[in-house]
């Protein structure tokens, strides 16, 4: 056979291909490449036609040249005319140069397609295979139009070659990838099915790739190909390594086969059917098993093919995640490999691991290699397996593990490859937020990434410290400490100095109580690093300065000097020219008020999806973190809230109040609304330590330098005596004027005549939970502030006001509310209510808040009923009989006849009217259908006796539910109210 | 003023979301819901870098075949001896062997599986020794053509189509029956 590969040569060509191996330069190789061209166009256009043989050998010549590099634009037409050649080698050149070079030149596509279209009408199979081969090389979409009605019918005839139909499955499957639409199902896409069955195996492997296509997009109309699969499957698996002759390799058999079969199934759910399911549960504890066994061969060759098919099948159990059995023999198999001595294996178990870590089933399985994983990362001498250990670090990471994995990583990042860097901090980056524990570890982190790989770390890293340092104030004061610190070492990154020019601008004041760090040592620092920093750099230090000078007046001087420097105010750069000139008039025209509004704390940053991990979705392509990280984010968050409903009773309001705060700290915003304590008390612990003299409270210096504002708004804040320790609120806050009460205020307040617990208020950024209890003419009111987003509310202020004459009717006292409340957080406010006399107005709760920079403003009415100071008074029969008699006078009695809202329920009336506070009298009304109630209304001034009769009629004459209440009073107006408020109820 | 620092956060906020999402270049476009398994490439090169066969399972546009070709060809031949013949690049995972002088190397979708792949690329090794009988680089730059048609036995549209060795060589030698005897060709002119 050499004989004929090589001689059937065309002479020509060798000699070309000798002469170009012979060149001594590159200048020589295409000087000889330019002469050869022209030669050959000067034969395709000579008089003379060419023969075949000639054709094909200039064809060839300019293939080869396009091979070594060269751009080709003749010899195309040249090549379709050997296509119409009745000789073998001649077409078989022309398809290969058609193969290789085509363009979308339509001309040239229809004349392709003749030849094709004759070759296919061959019935040679060695033609039709090359036209099958031509197709499938180019697989333009003229051809998938051209051929798309063919192929089936040619891979479904009795009577095509075996070979012809291998070739036939492909091409069609190319030809479906690209133009799917082209391609339609019909009746030969059972028979295709069939083709599993098929006793030929290379037809059977081709066309297995075909279905997994199809299937993979028209799962229903091919899920009969399971069963046949998995038919197959055990078949190759307990087949003797010999029984199927050549397709046996390296004494597996038929490991392709079986890989394949292997992937059609991981397109479809486990098998229902039951004895499916044996036969393959079967089939993969073979493949599991056999793995135990002796090589039966000392070759790669061997070992790589039978483990092909293991982890193949380690991926179909992992696909259907449901065999605990299987899944965790596959994580023990995959910890073999870990150690294994071939670099490929504990390449392979490395990545196989990554899935595996994601299942429940074997997460915990997974993360008992955490030291030989580490270990890799250590010691491995290739990179890209070292990469691997990295990535399943990161995987099996949990909250577990994080700290020891992420100083592993940071440690590892020191030595680390360059190319893999910059995903390495992204990784770090994630894990120190997703699970940090407490912040000061996440800013120390995240600090020491910068330390040693600075140049890696993205802008999404630094800006992801910022967004978390600005919406979290328990630990402003621990990242200035740290970032201070940080910025001392004699050279640090540039990033760093962005980092600490943020941080340092917008909270220096919480440490600047220290020696040690007062304002103009921090200035100082920040500006020895201005002059090595790009513009981008020096222009975010421009804006720290000018921070500087409202957080610290003593600075101004200097900073202002600073920015006059012609270094600053002449700039040769646009920006920070522009900057230095407008910070430096800000800073000398506006009033200390205006600055002070001007350059205000920034306000906390949407929550979102964290942008690192985007950036990291983004490097590693689509699928390869983004789901299980959501998945996985969705599954904590729904533990975490699942515990207390939150418009729930107000049991489960006071326990989430009252539960420690969880140590979960959320940050990449996956979650939502886990429960933290209002008042952080690390906040201030972390600052103790070295700061204790600084203020610790959020709002120090930039409050102390407001001008105490005596604004009317503030007083209508304070409930009566109590103005003095309540902090003045901002002004942007006092500056608006309280909203209207809410128009749904007056059903909310309905609500709680005859309950005192409950949710007040809810809408998509706060609920209001009430506790109330009253004795005599005295009550108690908790209200619980929930913050529903993740995002801290600022400036939160309660005013409650009792509008006109109800001021000398009721007194009521709002004790002061934390002005903060973090992302998902409560707060509570005590109200205490003193019963003057009686009344019929409620009082008004303003609430306003900042809510991401927006101002949030709302009133709601207060439940305060009248009701709700009674007394229950039991009498006998006789007694409330007299009575009702003694209070006959009309202007005492109130009554209303109204349909039922609510039903007839009885267990339910009597629910309501003893939350209405009243005594519900048995065995009074000579009428059992009937309720009565008597109780004393308690206030200050005077006790209001009180007798109530509901009267149900279930069928009154219009055919509804109707009622009647009577209430009589000692005093007529209260009888009135009390009418109307239980009018409501019923 | 207060513009300033509206576009000093605006900035912040800006530039950490959504920066990053302009597109880059994909190799599966539009093709995402068909199966992940198929291979882009193959490509033969020598230690010296020297292109000796390209194969393209999917269209590309010739700079990104260049780039491409380029890509591997450093990457691969950086690698140090006895370290893993697979690489993470782009969405791809690349498996490469070293044949004598020859790297062969070729380009996966995600899932596809590494350890198979090395032994597509040994079987078709396999395939070339037993066609030109102890196979050197000689031999597929001298017969190029016929390293391309042997490959087309063996894979078609980046699939495997017939895994058996005396099948492949059985349907070469048919074809080879088909040629013209030696003695017709050596009569014609070398030009």
């Amino acid at each position: 056979m050499p004989a004929v590969s090589k001689g059937d040569g065309m002479r020509g060509l060798a000699v070309f291909i000798s002469d170009i191996r012979n060149c001594k330069s590159k200048e020589a190789e295409i000087k000889r490449i330019n002469k050869e061209l022209a030669n050959i166009r000067s034969k395709f256009k000579g008089d003379k036609a060419l023969d075949g043989y000639s054709k094909k050998k200039y064809v060839c010549k300019l293939l080869f040249i396009f091979l070594l590099g060269h751009d080709i634009d003749f010899g195309h037409m040249e090549a379709v005319n050997l296509l119409s050649s009745n000789k073998y080698t001649e077409k078989q050149i022309g398809y290969l140069f058609i193969s290789v070079l085509v363009n979308s030149n339509s001309e040239l596509i229809r004349l392709i397609n003749n030849a094709i279209k004759n070759d296919l009408s061959s019935r040679n199979p060695t033609f039709m295979c090359l036209a099958l081969h031509c197709i499938a090389n180019v697989g333009s979409r003229e051809m998938a139009e051209a051929f798309a009605g063919e192929i089936p019918r040619i891979l479904v005839a009795g009577d095509t070659m075996d070979s012809v139909k291998q070739s036939a499955a492909l091409c069609l499957l190319r030809l479906y990838k690209t133009s799917p639409d082209l391609v339609l199902m019909g009746e030969w896409t059972s028979r295709v099915v069939h083709l599993l069955n098929d006793q030929h195996m290379g037809v059977v492997t081709a066309a297995i790739s075909l279905i997994t296509c199809l299937s993979q997009k028209n799962p229903d109309e091919f899920k009969t190909c399971v069963s046949l699969a998995v038919s197959r499957l055990s078949r190759i698996v307990s087949s003797a390594s010999t029984d199927l002759q050549d397709y046996t390799y390296y004494f597996v058999p038929a490991p392709w086969l079986s890989c394949k079969l292997l992937r059609l199934l991981q397109c479809y759910p486990p098998p229902e059917d039951g004895a499916v399911k044996g036969r393959l549960v079967e089939c993969l504890e073979t493949i599991l098993n056999k793995a135990q066994e002796p090589p039966k061969s000392k070759k790669v060759q061997h070992s790589n093919a039978k483990n092909a098919i293991l982890f193949e099948a380690i991926s179909l159990i992992i696909h259907y995640d449901s065999e605990p059995n299987l899944l965790v023999r596959a994580c023990n198999q995959l910890g073999q490999f870990l150690q294994h001595r071939e670099t490929n294996l504990r390449y392979l178990a490395l990545e196989s691991m990554c899935t595996l870590a994601s299942s429940e089933f074997s997460h915990e399985a997974v993360k008992t290699h955490i030291e030989t994983v580490i270990n890799a990362l250590k010691t491995e001498r290739d990179v890209s397996v070292r990469q691997r250990a990295a990535d399943l670090l990161y995987a099996m990471c949990d909250r577990s593990n994080a700290k020891q994995i992420v100083a592993e990583m940071l440690s590892y990042l020191e030595t680390a490859d360059y190319s893999i860097r910059e995903e390495m901090v992204l990784k770090v980056a994630i894990l120190a937020e997703k699970y940090a524990v407490d912040y000061s570890w996440y800013v120390d982190t995240i600090l020491n990434l910068i330390r040693i790989a600075g140049d890696y770390v993205s802008e999404e890293v630094w800006y992801r410290v910022i967004q978390i340092v600005i919406n979290r104030d328990d630990v402003q004061g621990y990242a200035a400490k740290t970032v201070f610190e940080a910025l001392q070492a004699p050279a640090c990154h540039e990033n760093m100095v962005k980092v600490g020019g943020y941080i340092l601008g917008e909270f220096g004041n919480l440490i600047a109580g220290d020696p040690r760090s007062s304002p103009l040592v921090q200035f100082n620092l920040l500006h020895s690093k201005f002059h090595l920093c790009s513009v981008p750099t020096r222009a975010l230090l421009l804006s720290a300065y000018i921070k500087f000078i409202n957080l610290f007046p003593e600075t101004k001087s200097t900073i202002q000097e600073v920015l006059r420097s012609d270094s600053q105010i002449r700039n040769s750069d646009v920006e920070l020219q522009q900057r230095a000139v407008e910070y430096l008039k800000l800073s000398s025209i506006a009033s200390t008020d205006v600055l002070a509004t001007v350059l205000e704390e920034m306000p906390p940053f949407p929550e979102r999806e964290s942008s690192i991990l985007a950036k990291l979705k983004k490097k590693k392509g689509p699928g390869a973190v983004s789901v299980n990280e959501l998945e996985e984010g969705k599954r904590e968050g729904g533990e975490l809230n699942g515990g207390g409903e939150r418009g729930g009773d107000n049991s489960a309001i006071a326990a989430s109040n009252a539960s420690t705060p969880s140590p979960s700290a959320d940050l990449l915003g996956l979650r939502t609304g886990l429960p933290v304590s209002a008042a952080p008390p690390t906040a201030g612990s972390l600052l103790v330590d070295v700061f204790s003299e600084a203020g610790v409270n959020d709002d120090g210096f930039l409050r102390d330098l407001e001008p105490p504002t005596e604004s009317s708004d503030s007083l209508l804040a304070e409930g009566p005596g109590d103005s003095d320790s309540t902090p003045p609120p901002p002004p942007s806050v006092v500056s608006e004027e309280p909203a209207p009460p809410l128009p749904e205020s007056d059903e909310l307040l309905n609500k709680f005549v005859c309950k005192n617990n409950g949710v007040l208020f809810e809408n998509q950024l706060l609920q209001i939970g009430i506790k109330s209890e009253y004795r005599q003419n005295l009550g108690r009111m908790y209200l619980f502030y929930g913050n529903k987003t993740s995002v801290q509310f600022v400036t939160f202020t309660t005013t409650v006001t009792c509008p006109g004459e109800l001021q000398s009717h009721l007194n009521v006292q709002a004790k002061p509310v934390e002005p903060l409340i973090e992302g998902g957080a409560q707060v509570q406010q005590v109200i205490n209510i003193e019963s003057l006399t009686d009344f019929f107005e409620a009082p008004l709760l303003n609430i306003k808040f900042r809510y991401g920079g927006a101002l949030q403003n709302l009133t709601l009415k207060l439940p305060v009923t009248i009701n709700k100071f009674f007394q229950p008074t039991e009498m006998a029969s006789h007694d409330f009989f007299q009575r009702w008699k003694q209070l006959s006078q009309p202007q005492q009695e109130a009554q209303k006849i109204f349909k039922a809202n609510h039903g007839m329920d009885t267990e339910v009336l009597k629910a309501k009217l003893l939350g209405l506070g009243m005594a519900l009298l048995e065995n009074v009304d000579p009428n059992p259908e009937n309720f009565v109630c008597a109780g004393v209304i308690q206030s200050k001034a005077q006790q209001v006796g009180s007798l109530l009769r509901l009267e149900p009629n279930a069928q009154a004459q219009s055919g509804e539910q109707m009622y009647r209440l009577t209430v009589r009073s000692s005093k007529d107006t209260v009888s009135k109210r009390l009418c109307e408020l239980l009018a409501e109820q019923f | 003023m207060r513009m300033r620092f509206e576009k000093f956060c605006s900035h912040y906020h800006a530039m950490s979301f959504g920066k990053y999402f302009t597109s880059r270049f994909i190799l599966r476009d539009g093709r995402d819901f068909l199966s992940r398994y198929q291979m882009h490439f193959l490509l033969l090169f020598s230690r010296q870098g020297k292109l000796r066969l390209q194969k393209w399972f999917l269209p590309l546009p010739e700079r990104e075949r260049k780039k491409i070709i380029r890509d591997m060809s450093t990457m691969v031949l950086a690698r140090k001896p006895r370290t893993c013949n697979f690489l993470h690049w782009r969405d791809l995972k690349i498996v490469y062997k070293r044949y004598a002088s020859l790297y062969f190397c070729c380009g996966l979708e995600n899932q596809d599986n590494e350890l198979l792949a090395l032994e597509i690329l040994h079987r078709y090794v396999e395939l070339l020794d037993k066609y030109f009988g102890n196979v050197c680089e000689l031999d597929i730059i001298f017969n190029f053509e016929k390293a391309y048609f042997i490959l087309d036995e063996f894979l078609m549209g980046g699939e495997i189509q017939e895994t058996s060795k005396q099948s492949i060589v059985k349907s070469i030698e048919a074809s080879d029956m088909l040629q013209e005897t030696m003695e017709e060709y050596m009569n014609k002119p070398a030009f």
